[in-house]
């Protein structure tokens, strides 16, 4: 028995950029126990949090995310010892340049979730979609993507079209 | 209000750094010395390297002197003379990124001889180079330094810089621009950044940009594009400021040579403040071999994840 | 064709144009930098700074497209951008250093390939130039042959006036008929007198006397006190009127993206290197040589022309302070 869908106007395009470790695990496990999470969520495996390069942050944006969420192991759990920590460390700057050069927060979330936290990543992804759907899309970087220099710019409704496809 | 800002001692400073050259190109200290030397325009300055004690003459320390010269220094410069020491005109805020370069492995101390300069201030990019130095003309950079002396060289001239106390510029930009919303944040470097030609000059100067082969310019992944166009222009600035978070030394090359005058430096000076708050990290003369973001401690904030 | 035009009636002109659609191009203050632009309103123009880029990017953008492509399972479409939807465009205010350029431009762009996209723009724009009031040690277009009166590449030329307004002359067919389109605004030449105009410092270049002296020094040990210094940017050639080496890049993903042309600079180290890995130009030396060479003699060769309007932009906006009117003036000596 599924639960009725319900119908919305905006589905939010969240990234997930989590490690394989926990999270992944994590969310598998929220699978095959037939938990039930917004599938607006897509999820992308790299072997570590240490690994996810805040250029992926800025590309998911600029190629049509929504919203986008960082997810590993817990401090202290990492398969690597201790790429979580570094991890920690490079987003809570990140955030902050991020922040200072205009974007909302709200729409970048970082959470640690286990293999064993089925639980927490159906929570974790809810509450970020919902949050993302009450927003509404992010426009800022599509519309940076539909600007020329204006020497460049001769209106054409081939950078209209791109866009859309985003 | 306009406070004249007192360069006397620079004569003098000048002097004492040529005798210095002198002495060291003469006995054979060093090989090499990447200095200043005055320009063909008005009251104007470059750098220079000379490897000849005729030439130490031509060395001088002026209001003009803008330039870092530890860029000279990097893996991104190989046309100046490696073999032995070499000789290097620092102000404060340049020794600063000599000392992050060293924390770096990318230069030994021992293969330096530093010569100091005590610094009242130099000038900004937007004014005439023949102009006089005053809180409105002074750098930005310099109205928060700290460095006016610098520490741990091997030679610095006796005088001492007067320098009244100043508005701290970027201290203030950066609280104007945090009290903003989001999207009023977001309009004000839209603008900034769609002036940007990416003609890397803000790379090219930057003592930390020593990487043999930037990001921006590999295409197998496309991280940025190459395009001067708002789009990867942003993307351009941001992955910068990240890249040099927890390594820029403040010493606002980036800015100065800016052709089209995009406040950068207020990115890395935001940067700093966060590394202050967050970790009590401050770029400085010492020698550190780990920066705050290729280390970390269990107990590190971790507010923002859930 | 000489007339007289009010400060008032130069700004009707401009709203005026602006109004039937027509691109109008002028100086205006961008988040602090002065630079040429569309303008929405005439008031908007700024005529007393020089702009930080030059006015060849009406012409020759920083980046355009050129041909987007499209690709879905098997089948990929190829899309040309027709140059024929470039605007009509007025570009004014233009010094003479800028607009002085555009014939020189105009030589490479026409030459063995006819390269459509400058030549429609050119085709479709008209330059009116100003005269220049004001110089800093940096300016030298009286070095090459220049001065801030030179109506070389304006059709129509405009010279402040002391009682106010300016003295306006058409030096072609789009000049005039930009004065007879707009009758009403232009009263006949009055008696007021030019201002006093700049006056840049500098003594004229032996540009014969230079050419000759690179033909023989390809190779020469000066070359590196020169350029040891430069960093490697592309500051010198992107804010250069003349300067129109550009690159060809594909942008985009796997589905869809375009093809587009990109100012290029010869003094990133990229800019000679090889697929195999080598570069031919492996030093800074070797390739601000490259940026002397190709202004003061390989277009001469070429075309019979200087590559350079002694604008100054360089010297002000190196990063290193390198500075060319300096560099070619100790090489006339030598």
């Amino acid at each position: 028995m599924h639960p009725e869908k319900q119908k919305h106007t905006f589905e939010p395009k969240i990234i997930a950029f989590v490690c394989t470790w926990c999270t992944y695990a994590g969310a598998d496990l929220a699978g095959t126990s037939r938990m039930q999470y917004p599938p607006n969520v897509r999820v992308l495996k790299f072997p570590c949090t240490g690994r996810i390069d805040p250029v992926f942050i800025l590309k998911a944006f600029q190629q049509g995310a929504d919203g986008v969420l960082v997810s590993g192991c817990h401090p202290g759990d990492c398969h690597y010892i201790a790429g979580n920590f570094h991890a920690r460390r490079r987003f809570a700057v990140f955030r902050k340049l991020l922040e200072f050069v205009g974007v909302d927060l709200n729409r970048l979330q970082f959470s640690w979730v286990s293999a064993a936290e089925g639980g927490k990543w159906v929570e974790v992804v809810t509450d970020l979609t919902e949050k993302v759907r009450a927003m509404g899309p992010m426009t800022e970087f599509r519309e940076l993507a539909l600007e020329e220099q204006w020497s460049g710019a001769i209106n054409t409704p081939e950078l209209e079209e791109a866009y859309n496809q985003i | 209000m306009t406070k004249s800002i007192d360069t006397s001692i620079y004569a003098a400073v000048s002097e004492a750094i040529r005798a210095e050259a002198q002495r060291i190109l003469s006995d054979g200290t060093v090989t090499a010395i990447v200095g200043y030397a005055a320009a063909r325009r008005k009251g104007s300055a470059q750098p220079i390297v000379i490897s000849s004690a005729d030439d130490a003459a031509k060395l001088i320390f002026t209001p003009a002197c803008v330039n870092n010269l530890a860029v000279y220094l990097t893996k991104a410069k190989k046309e100046i003379p490696k073999k032995g020491k070499v000789g290097i005109v620092v102000k404060g805020c340049d020794l600063k990124a000599l000392s992050g370069l060293m924390g770096e492995s990318q230069l030994k101390r021992e293969d330096l001889y530093l010569i100091g300069v005590p610094c009242a201030g130099v000038l900004a990019s937007t004014v005439q180079p023949a102009t006089e130095l005053t809180s409105d003309s002074i750098a930005p950079k310099c109205t928060e330094c700290d460095a006016q002396l610098p520490g741990g060289c091997d030679f610095v001239p006796p005088q001492a810089p007067l320098t009244p106390g100043q508005t701290r510029k970027y201290a203030a930009e950066i609280a104007r621009l945090e009290a903003l919303t989001p999207a009023e944040r977001w309009a004000y470097w839209k603008e900034q950044f769609s002036k940007c030609i990416k003609c890397y000059a803000c790379r090219q100067v930057c003592p930390f940009c020593f990487c043999e082969q930037c990001l921006c310019d590999r295409n197998k992944p496309q991280m940025v594009d190459t395009t001067p166009r708002p789009a990867g222009n942003t993307a351009w600035h941001i992955v910068r400021a990240m890249h040099l978070a927890g390594r820029c030394a403040g010493c606002a090359e980036c800015e100065r040579v800016c052709p089209m005058d995009i406040p950068l430096n207020l990115l890395n000076r935001k940067m700093a403040k966060e590394l202050k708050e967050l970790y009590d990290y401050e770029a400085g003369f010492e020698v550190n071999d780990k920066g705050p973001l290729n280390s970390y401690t269990e107990k590190d904030d971790q507010s923002f994840i859930k | 064709m000489q007339k007289f035009i009010s400060e008032q009636n130069l700004h009707t002109l401009l709203d005026k144009l602006i109004a039937e659609g027509t691109r109008v191009v002028a100086p205006r203050m961008n988040a602090g930098t002065p630079l040429y632009e569309p303008l929405k309103s005439a008031s908007e123009m700024v005529a007393d700074q020089l702009p930080r880029r030059s006015g060849k990017e009406a012409f020759f953008p920083l980046c355009e497209d050129i041909m987007t492509y499209e690709k879905e399972g098997q089948k990929v479409t190829l899309k040309d951008i027709d140059p024929a939807r470039f605007p009509e465009t007025v570009l004014v205010g233009v010094r003479p250093c800028d607009a002085a350029a555009i014939p020189v431009l105009d030589a490479v762009f026409s030459w063995d390939y006819k390269d459509e996209f400058f030549l429609e723009r050119r085709k479709k724009t008209t330059i009116v130039g100003l005269a220049c009031t004001s110089a800093d040690d940096a300016c030298f277009c009286t070095a090459v042959g220049l001065s801030p009166s030179e109506t070389r590449g304006s059709d129509l030329f405009l010279t402040p006036l002391e009682d106010g307004g300016y003295a306006c002359e058409s030096y072609s067919e789009k000049g005039e008929a930009l004065i007879k389109g707009h009758l009403e605004l232009f009263a006949e030449p009055g008696n007021s007198r030019a201002v006093s105009l700049a006056q840049p410092q500098t003594e004229k270049f032996d540009l014969k006397k230079v050419k000759a002296w690179l033909d023989e020094h390809f190779e020469d040990s000066s070359w590196d006190s020169i350029a040891t210094r430069c960093v490697g940017c592309g500051a010198c050639a992107f804010v250069c009127p003349v300067c129109h080496c550009f690159d060809i890049v594909d942008e985009g993903t796997e589905k869809s993206g375009k093809r587009r042309k990109n100012w290029d600079a010869c003094g990133f180290w990229k800019f000679t290197h090889h697929a195999s890995g080598h570069n031919p130009r492996d030093q800074q030396p070797k390739r601000y040589r490259n940026r002397i060479m190709h202004k003061f003699k390989y277009y001469e060769d070429k075309f019979g022309q200087t590559l350079c309007t002694g604008c100054g932009r360089c010297i002000r906006l190196c990063p290193v302070g390198i500075d060319i009117a300096q560099i070619v003036e100790e090489i006339s000596k030598k």
